[in-house]
């Protein structure tokens, strides 16, 4: 299980970020990329000495800025039903996205290695798929 | 993990007012003008809500008005609109945090 597919999985559902500075957001999780960039709906602002409180309709916070998020438990069981599906969609969307030119312009896809033994399986441009699927 | 390439949609509050929380501790509010996907943000008749000079993370009520500006992306950390914000009693009970 991976941190994003948690993260994308508890879509809808209350959680709480703390940022780097302390200050606590509660709020439900309407949409999260693969920076941990967040928007939230219906929120509480705690401050870092948990004193005051502020309620904010919605916010974007940047994943940058995260420190850590707790989400409600019975998503981890979410997570491992959807596992399968979720797995093809980020093989595609990856692949995509190496094709598109990010990986080959930054020369990632040969960094991952392991490239001569993944070729033989029949997927092996898949240079994120393929380590993802092993890593299972 | 979406097909998009982030979840920033500001376009909603264009020209309307909105808060900015900067890594560090800063606090703006302004018009939001533009933005970018790098969430660099232009903010028009922007006013900073000054801090408390012994603790970076305490505002204060004072102000101080800066115009025009454009926020760095890198620095920013929160962006959310002025509408529907405002202080409120402990909604928690006792504990503070859940």
């Amino acid at each position: 299980m991976f941190p994003l597919s948690l993260l994308t999985t508890a879509k809808g559902n209350p959680m709480l970020i703390e940022l780097k500075n302390g200050d606590t957001y509660n709020g439900r999780l309407v949409n999260a990329d693969s920076w941990m960039n967040i928007s939230l709906q219906g929120v509480i602002c705690t401050s870092k000495d948990g004193d005051r409180f502020w309620n904010i309709a919605e916010c974007y916070i940047r994943g940058n800025s995260i420190k850590y998020l707790r989400i409600p438990d019975e998503i981890i069981d979410m997570v491992q039903e959807e596992e399968m599906p979720v797995k093809d969609k980020n093989k595609k969307s990856f692949s995509h996205r190496g094709r598109g030119g990010r990986v080959n312009t930054t020369g990632r896809g040969r960094g991952r290695g392991g490239r001569g033994g993944r070729r033989g399986e029949g997927r092996g441009n898949d240079g994120r798929g393929g380590p993802r699927g092993g890593a299972r | 993990m979406t097909s998009k390439p982030t979840v920033l949609d500001l376009e909603k509050y264009i020209d309307q007012e909105v808060s900015v929380k900067f890594q560090g501790g800063r606090e703006v509010r302004g018009i939001l003008k533009g933005f970018d996907p790098l969430v660099n943000v232009v903010l028009d008749e922007c006013v900073e809500t000054l801090r408390d000079p012994n603790d970076a993370y305490r505002l204060t009520d004072k102000t101080r008005r800066l115009g025009l500006v454009v926020c760095r992306g890198l620095q920013v950390s929160l962006v959310c609109p002025n509408e529907g914000l405002q202080e409120i009693e402990n909604p928690f009970g006792q504990q503070p945090q859940i």
